[in-house]
Protein backbone atom coordinates (compact mmCIF):
# COMPACT_ATOMS: atom_id res chain seq x y z
CA UNK A 1 0.00 0.00 0.00
CA UNK A 2 1.69 3.36 -0.90
CA UNK A 3 0.38 6.30 1.10
CA UNK A 4 3.39 8.36 0.51
CA UNK A 5 1.91 10.92 -1.81
CA UNK A 6 0.44 14.07 -0.10
CA UNK A 7 -2.23 13.49 -2.29
CA UNK A 8 -3.58 9.89 -1.09
CA UNK A 9 -3.01 11.63 2.60
CA UNK A 10 -5.58 13.60 1.79
CA UNK A 11 -7.55 11.87 0.31
CA UNK A 12 -7.54 9.16 3.41
CA UNK A 13 -8.37 12.20 5.55
CA UNK A 14 -11.08 13.57 4.00
CA UNK A 15 -12.74 10.10 3.50
CA UNK A 16 -11.83 9.48 7.42
CA UNK A 17 -13.27 12.89 8.16
CA UNK A 18 -16.29 12.12 6.40
CA UNK A 19 -17.08 8.81 7.71
CA UNK A 20 -16.19 9.98 11.09
CA UNK A 21 -19.27 12.72 10.81
CA UNK A 22 -21.27 9.76 9.30
CA UNK A 23 -20.60 7.37 12.25
CA UNK A 24 -21.26 10.00 14.82
CA UNK A 25 -24.82 11.11 13.87
CA UNK A 26 -25.49 7.58 14.06
CA UNK A 27 -24.00 7.19 17.14
CA UNK A 28 -26.10 10.31 18.11
CA UNK A 29 -29.75 9.11 16.53
CA UNK A 30 -28.93 5.98 18.16
CA UNK A 31 -28.27 7.44 21.48
CA UNK A 32 -31.05 10.03 21.45
CA UNK A 33 -34.58 9.04 22.71
CA UNK A 34 -37.18 9.88 19.67
CA UNK A 35 -39.85 12.53 20.75
CA UNK A 36 -43.29 10.77 20.79
CA UNK A 37 -46.14 11.74 21.24
CA UNK A 38 -48.03 11.50 24.89
CA UNK A 39 -51.13 10.61 25.32
CA UNK A 40 -53.68 8.03 27.73
CA UNK A 41 -56.35 5.62 26.33
CA UNK A 42 -59.37 5.47 29.10
CA UNK A 43 -61.53 2.32 27.66
CA UNK A 44 -64.73 0.82 29.60
CA UNK A 45 -65.87 -2.65 28.22
CA UNK A 46 -69.17 -4.65 28.92
CA UNK A 47 -69.14 -8.33 31.09
CA UNK A 48 -67.40 -10.43 27.79
CA UNK A 49 -64.48 -7.72 27.64
CA UNK A 50 -65.66 -6.25 24.23
CA UNK A 51 -67.62 -3.33 23.24
CA UNK A 52 -70.73 -4.95 24.20
CA UNK A 53 -73.24 -6.12 26.67
CA UNK A 54 -72.69 -3.07 28.49
CA UNK A 55 -76.17 -4.26 30.62
CA UNK A 56 -77.64 -7.61 31.86
CA UNK A 57 -79.89 -9.19 29.19
CA UNK A 58 -79.05 -5.93 26.91
CA UNK A 59 -81.62 -4.36 28.73
CA UNK A 60 -80.60 -0.58 29.75
CA UNK A 61 -83.52 -0.72 32.52
CA UNK A 62 -81.47 -1.82 35.79
CA UNK A 63 -83.56 -3.89 37.89
CA UNK A 64 -82.90 -3.04 41.86
CA UNK A 65 -79.58 -4.99 43.25
CA UNK A 66 -78.90 -6.49 40.03
CA UNK A 67 -75.01 -6.55 39.45
CA UNK A 68 -73.89 -5.39 36.38
CA UNK A 69 -69.85 -5.74 34.95
CA UNK A 70 -67.89 -3.59 33.43
CA UNK A 71 -64.19 -3.33 32.49
CA UNK A 72 -62.74 -0.13 32.89
CA UNK A 73 -58.61 0.45 31.71
CA UNK A 74 -55.98 2.90 31.06
CA UNK A 75 -53.25 3.09 29.01
CA UNK A 76 -50.47 4.67 29.56
CA UNK A 77 -48.19 6.23 26.76
CA UNK A 78 -47.02 9.19 28.31
CA UNK A 79 -43.04 7.98 28.33
CA UNK A 80 -43.19 7.72 32.07
CA UNK A 81 -44.37 6.31 35.19
CA UNK A 82 -48.38 7.93 36.17
CA UNK A 83 -50.33 8.48 39.22
CA UNK A 84 -53.83 8.27 37.57
CA UNK A 85 -57.00 8.30 39.53
CA UNK A 86 -60.31 7.18 37.67
CA UNK A 87 -62.96 9.30 39.08
CA UNK A 88 -66.57 7.93 38.74
CA UNK A 89 -69.48 10.47 38.94
CA UNK A 90 -73.50 10.08 38.92
CA UNK A 91 -75.76 12.04 37.24
CA UNK A 92 -78.98 12.41 34.92
CA UNK A 93 -79.95 13.71 31.69
CA UNK A 94 -79.39 17.31 32.96
CA UNK A 95 -76.20 17.32 34.46
CA UNK A 96 -72.84 19.05 32.44
CA UNK A 97 -70.43 16.45 31.40
CA UNK A 98 -66.93 17.32 31.52
CA UNK A 99 -66.04 19.80 28.88
CA UNK A 100 -63.14 18.97 26.12
CA UNK A 101 -62.52 22.28 24.86
CA UNK A 102 -62.20 23.78 28.46
CA UNK A 103 -60.69 21.21 30.10
CA UNK A 104 -63.32 21.42 33.06
CA UNK A 105 -64.96 18.42 34.94
CA UNK A 106 -68.54 17.42 35.31
CA UNK A 107 -69.89 19.03 38.08
CA UNK A 108 -71.72 15.87 38.83
CA UNK A 109 -71.51 14.44 42.54
CA UNK A 110 -68.32 11.69 43.13
CA UNK A 111 -68.95 8.13 43.76
CA UNK A 112 -65.37 7.03 44.16
CA UNK A 113 -62.19 7.14 42.44
CA UNK A 114 -59.46 4.16 41.95
CA UNK A 115 -56.17 5.17 41.98
CA UNK A 116 -53.12 3.49 40.00
CA UNK A 117 -49.28 3.46 39.31
CA UNK A 118 -48.93 2.89 35.98
CA UNK A 119 -45.56 2.46 33.77
CA UNK A 120 -45.15 3.14 30.32
CA UNK A 121 -46.45 1.41 27.40
CA UNK A 122 -49.01 -0.39 30.49
CA UNK A 123 -52.41 -1.09 30.92
CA UNK A 124 -53.80 -1.32 34.07
CA UNK A 125 -57.58 -2.68 33.35
CA UNK A 126 -59.76 -3.33 36.30
CA UNK A 127 -63.51 -4.93 36.94
CA UNK A 128 -66.68 -2.50 37.88
CA UNK A 129 -68.79 -4.20 39.38
CA UNK A 130 -71.79 -2.63 40.90
CA UNK A 131 -75.50 -2.56 41.25
CA UNK A 132 -78.05 0.19 42.44
CA UNK A 133 -79.05 -1.14 46.19
CA UNK A 134 -81.61 1.50 47.14
CA UNK A 135 -83.46 3.56 45.44
CA UNK A 136 -87.01 5.45 45.95
CA UNK A 137 -89.83 6.64 43.79
CA UNK A 138 -91.93 9.69 44.17
CA UNK A 139 -94.46 11.10 41.72
CA UNK A 140 -92.60 10.72 38.48
CA UNK A 141 -89.23 11.21 39.91
CA UNK A 142 -87.02 7.96 40.81
CA UNK A 143 -83.95 8.71 43.23
CA UNK A 144 -80.97 6.37 43.35
CA UNK A 145 -79.85 6.49 47.79
CA UNK A 146 -76.90 4.14 47.50
CA UNK A 147 -74.68 2.60 45.12
CA UNK A 148 -72.44 -0.62 45.80
CA UNK A 149 -69.60 -0.76 44.10
CA UNK A 150 -67.41 -4.02 44.85
CA UNK A 151 -69.41 -4.84 48.07
CA UNK A 152 -68.78 -1.72 49.66
CA UNK A 153 -72.04 1.15 49.55
CA UNK A 154 -72.05 4.39 48.62
CA UNK A 155 -74.89 6.71 49.64
CA UNK A 156 -75.16 8.91 46.66
CA UNK A 157 -76.79 12.75 46.87
CA UNK A 158 -79.17 14.52 45.15
CA UNK A 159 -79.55 11.73 42.00
CA UNK A 160 -83.07 12.02 40.43
CA UNK A 161 -84.62 10.95 37.03
CA UNK A 162 -87.79 11.60 35.59
CA UNK A 163 -89.59 8.88 35.08
CA UNK A 164 -86.17 6.58 36.23
CA UNK A 165 -84.75 8.05 32.47
CA UNK A 166 -81.37 8.55 31.60
CA UNK A 167 -79.47 8.37 34.74
CA UNK A 168 -75.45 7.72 33.49
CA UNK A 169 -72.41 6.91 35.13
CA UNK A 170 -69.65 9.53 34.06
CA UNK A 171 -65.76 8.29 34.40
CA UNK A 172 -63.13 10.57 33.84
CA UNK A 173 -59.13 10.43 34.06
CA UNK A 174 -57.28 12.47 36.83
CA UNK A 175 -53.66 12.41 36.47
CA UNK A 176 -50.94 13.42 38.84
CA UNK A 177 -49.15 16.86 38.59
CA UNK A 178 -46.00 16.89 40.32
CA UNK A 179 -45.67 20.54 40.27
CA UNK A 180 -48.64 21.39 41.85
CA UNK A 181 -49.05 18.29 43.99
CA UNK A 182 -52.57 17.39 43.01
CA UNK A 183 -54.68 15.66 40.40
CA UNK A 184 -55.67 17.08 37.60
CA UNK A 185 -58.58 16.43 35.30
CA UNK A 186 -56.67 15.21 31.52
CA UNK A 187 -53.07 15.82 31.27
CA UNK A 188 -50.99 18.46 29.86
CA UNK A 189 -48.70 16.96 26.44
CA UNK A 190 -46.64 19.30 23.95
CA UNK A 191 -48.20 22.03 25.08
CA UNK A 192 -51.94 21.18 24.63
CA UNK A 193 -54.05 20.07 27.79
CA UNK A 194 -56.27 17.10 27.22
CA UNK A 195 -59.13 15.25 29.11
CA UNK A 196 -60.68 11.59 28.39
CA UNK A 197 -63.78 10.88 29.70
CA UNK A 198 -66.89 7.94 28.97
CA UNK A 199 -70.09 7.91 30.35
CA UNK A 200 -72.77 4.81 30.39
CA UNK A 201 -76.32 5.85 30.52
CA UNK A 202 -79.32 3.52 32.07
CA UNK A 203 -82.77 3.32 32.89
CA UNK A 204 -84.14 2.77 36.63
CA UNK A 205 -87.46 2.61 36.44
CA UNK A 206 -90.23 2.65 39.00
CA UNK A 207 -90.90 -1.16 37.75
CA UNK A 208 -87.81 -2.46 38.59
CA UNK A 209 -87.57 -1.07 42.31
CA UNK A 210 -89.50 -3.66 43.33
CA UNK B 1 -62.19 79.35 22.35
CA UNK B 2 -59.04 78.47 20.84
CA UNK B 3 -58.93 76.45 17.50
CA UNK B 4 -55.54 74.80 15.95
CA UNK B 5 -55.37 75.47 12.41
CA UNK B 6 -55.38 71.78 11.43
CA UNK B 7 -57.63 70.49 14.48
CA UNK B 8 -59.45 68.60 11.96
CA UNK B 9 -56.81 66.89 10.47
CA UNK B 10 -56.03 65.15 14.26
CA UNK B 11 -56.93 61.82 14.31
CA UNK B 12 -60.02 61.25 17.01
CA UNK B 13 -58.51 59.80 19.53
CA UNK B 14 -61.42 59.55 21.95
CA UNK B 15 -63.89 57.29 19.24
CA UNK B 16 -60.57 55.13 19.42
CA UNK B 17 -60.22 54.36 23.04
CA UNK B 18 -63.44 51.74 23.17
CA UNK B 19 -62.06 49.64 20.25
CA UNK B 20 -58.35 49.66 21.63
CA UNK B 21 -59.91 48.37 24.98
CA UNK B 22 -62.16 45.57 23.39
CA UNK B 23 -59.12 44.33 21.76
CA UNK B 24 -56.83 44.42 24.90
CA UNK B 25 -59.50 42.63 26.24
CA UNK B 26 -59.34 39.64 23.32
CA UNK B 27 -55.92 39.73 23.80
CA UNK B 28 -55.66 38.97 27.29
CA UNK B 29 -57.90 36.42 26.88
CA UNK B 30 -56.46 33.94 23.90
CA UNK B 31 -53.62 34.61 25.56
CA UNK B 32 -55.08 32.76 29.40
CA UNK B 33 -54.29 29.42 29.18
CA UNK B 34 -56.56 26.85 29.88
CA UNK B 35 -56.79 26.40 33.53
CA UNK B 36 -57.88 22.91 33.90
CA UNK B 37 -59.62 21.71 37.42
CA UNK B 38 -57.27 20.31 39.76
CA UNK B 39 -58.17 18.59 43.42
CA UNK B 40 -55.99 18.60 46.23
CA UNK B 41 -56.18 15.21 47.87
CA UNK B 42 -54.58 15.83 51.41
CA UNK B 43 -56.86 14.04 53.06
CA UNK B 44 -56.66 10.62 50.31
CA UNK B 45 -52.90 10.61 49.83
CA UNK B 46 -50.01 11.05 51.45
CA UNK B 47 -47.48 13.50 49.96
CA UNK B 48 -44.81 11.14 49.85
CA UNK B 49 -46.64 9.44 46.98
CA UNK B 50 -46.33 12.79 45.24
CA UNK B 51 -42.45 12.86 46.02
CA UNK B 52 -42.00 9.19 44.75
CA UNK B 53 -43.26 9.63 41.39
CA UNK B 54 -41.09 12.41 41.19
CA UNK B 55 -38.12 10.37 42.01
CA UNK B 56 -39.23 7.43 40.32
CA UNK B 57 -39.72 9.83 36.92
CA UNK B 58 -36.02 10.85 37.58
CA UNK B 59 -34.69 7.57 37.85
CA UNK B 60 -36.73 6.83 34.03
CA UNK B 61 -34.70 9.88 32.53
CA UNK B 62 -31.44 8.64 33.87
CA UNK B 63 -31.94 5.93 31.65
CA UNK B 64 -33.77 2.89 34.25
CA UNK B 65 -35.02 -0.19 32.13
CA UNK B 66 -38.91 -1.01 32.59
CA UNK B 67 -38.69 -4.07 33.77
CA UNK B 68 -35.92 -2.46 37.24
CA UNK B 69 -38.81 0.39 37.43
CA UNK B 70 -41.67 -2.01 37.69
CA UNK B 71 -40.72 -3.60 41.02
CA UNK B 72 -40.93 0.10 42.45
CA UNK B 73 -44.15 0.70 40.45
CA UNK B 74 -45.73 -2.69 42.46
CA UNK B 75 -44.30 -1.22 45.69
CA UNK B 76 -46.02 2.13 45.24
CA UNK B 77 -49.10 0.09 44.20
CA UNK B 78 -49.08 -2.07 47.29
CA UNK B 79 -48.57 0.98 49.17
CA UNK B 80 -51.63 2.72 47.86
CA UNK B 81 -53.99 -0.26 48.35
CA UNK B 82 -52.74 -0.12 52.12
CA UNK B 83 -53.41 3.36 51.91
CA UNK B 84 -57.05 2.84 50.88
CA UNK B 85 -57.70 0.23 53.26
CA UNK B 86 -56.31 2.94 56.41
CA UNK B 87 -58.83 5.20 55.60
CA UNK B 88 -61.57 3.15 54.86
CA UNK B 89 -61.00 2.50 58.79
CA UNK B 90 -62.55 4.84 61.32
CA UNK B 91 -60.08 7.07 62.95
CA UNK B 92 -61.62 6.71 66.97
CA UNK B 93 -61.99 3.10 66.99
CA UNK B 94 -59.77 1.17 64.91
CA UNK B 95 -56.86 4.39 65.67
CA UNK B 96 -54.03 1.40 65.87
CA UNK B 97 -54.65 -0.71 62.80
CA UNK B 98 -55.04 2.75 60.70
CA UNK B 99 -51.42 4.01 62.32
CA UNK B 100 -50.20 0.52 61.50
CA UNK B 101 -50.84 0.72 57.69
CA UNK B 102 -50.39 3.88 57.33
CA UNK B 103 -46.89 3.26 59.23
CA UNK B 104 -46.60 0.55 56.32
CA UNK B 105 -47.34 3.08 53.71
CA UNK B 106 -44.82 5.38 54.88
CA UNK B 107 -42.16 2.56 55.27
CA UNK B 108 -42.99 1.45 51.37
CA UNK B 109 -42.61 4.91 50.06
CA UNK B 110 -39.38 5.51 52.01
CA UNK B 111 -37.71 2.34 50.30
CA UNK B 112 -39.27 3.36 46.94
CA UNK B 113 -37.41 7.01 47.54
CA UNK B 114 -34.12 4.90 48.52
CA UNK B 115 -33.81 2.17 45.82
CA UNK B 116 -35.05 5.15 43.07
CA UNK B 117 -32.15 7.40 44.07
CA UNK B 118 -29.75 3.94 43.91
CA UNK B 119 -31.56 2.91 40.59
CA UNK B 120 -31.21 6.76 39.74
CA UNK B 121 -27.37 6.81 39.99
CA UNK B 122 -26.70 2.87 38.36
CA UNK B 123 -28.84 3.93 35.31
CA UNK B 124 -27.26 7.59 34.56
CA UNK B 125 -23.72 5.55 35.17
CA UNK B 126 -25.00 3.26 32.59
CA UNK B 127 -26.53 5.10 30.27
CA UNK B 128 -23.50 7.44 30.14
CA UNK B 129 -21.23 4.36 29.34
CA UNK B 130 -23.14 3.27 26.14
CA UNK B 131 -23.39 6.79 25.14
CA UNK B 132 -19.49 6.91 25.69
CA UNK B 133 -19.37 3.46 23.93
CA UNK B 134 -21.56 4.58 20.78
CA UNK B 135 -19.35 7.75 20.35
CA UNK B 136 -16.00 5.99 20.69
CA UNK B 137 -17.63 3.12 18.31
CA UNK B 138 -18.40 5.80 15.89
CA UNK B 139 -14.95 6.59 16.16
CA UNK B 140 -13.68 3.09 15.66
CA UNK B 141 -15.85 2.46 12.88
CA UNK B 142 -14.59 5.62 10.53
CA UNK B 143 -11.01 4.54 11.29
CA UNK B 144 -11.87 1.36 9.77
CA UNK B 145 -13.37 2.21 7.09
CA UNK B 146 -10.83 4.17 5.84
CA UNK B 147 -8.25 1.55 6.34
CA UNK B 148 -10.96 -0.37 3.79
CA UNK B 149 -10.87 2.29 1.41
CA UNK B 150 -6.86 2.89 1.69
CA UNK B 151 -6.67 -1.34 1.43
CA UNK B 152 -9.56 -0.84 -1.99
CA UNK B 153 -7.79 2.01 -3.66
CA UNK B 154 -3.88 0.57 -3.30
CA UNK B 155 -5.61 -2.87 -5.09
CA UNK B 156 -7.25 -0.84 -7.37
CA UNK B 157 -4.18 0.40 -8.40
CA UNK B 158 -2.18 -2.84 -8.39
CA UNK B 159 -4.98 -4.15 -10.64
CA UNK B 160 -5.07 -1.19 -13.07
CA UNK B 161 -1.31 -1.80 -13.23
CA UNK B 162 -1.07 -5.27 -13.89
CA UNK B 163 -4.17 -4.80 -16.36
CA UNK B 164 -1.80 -2.13 -17.66
CA UNK B 165 1.18 -4.42 -18.36
CA UNK B 166 -1.26 -7.05 -19.80
CA UNK B 167 -2.35 -5.33 -22.55
CA UNK B 168 -1.31 -6.26 -25.90
CA UNK B 169 -0.59 -4.62 -29.18
CA UNK B 170 -2.15 -5.69 -31.67
CA UNK B 171 -1.98 -4.74 -35.40
CA UNK B 172 -5.40 -3.61 -37.27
Amino acid sequence: MRLASSQNRRTLIVVFITLLIICEMVAYVATTPRPREQFFQLYILGANHMAADYYPNNDTNIHLGEPVTWYLGVTDNMGTVQLVSIRVKIGNQTVKPPDDTQALESPAPIVTEFMRFIQNNETWETPFVWSISDAVSSGNSTRILTLQIHNETYQIQDCSASNGHNFRLIFELWTWQADTNAFEFGWTAGGEHRVAWLQVWFNMTRSRLA
Amino acid sequence: MLNYLNESRLPPIHNKLPIIGVLAVLVILAIRPLTPATSQTVGTLQPGFGQAIVVLNGAESAGATSSEVSKLVALLNKALELNREALKLNATDEAETRAALLGQVDQILTTVENRAIELTVAASQRSYNTRVLTYLGGAIAAVLGTITYAFAVSFYQKYRIKRTFQMRVIRK
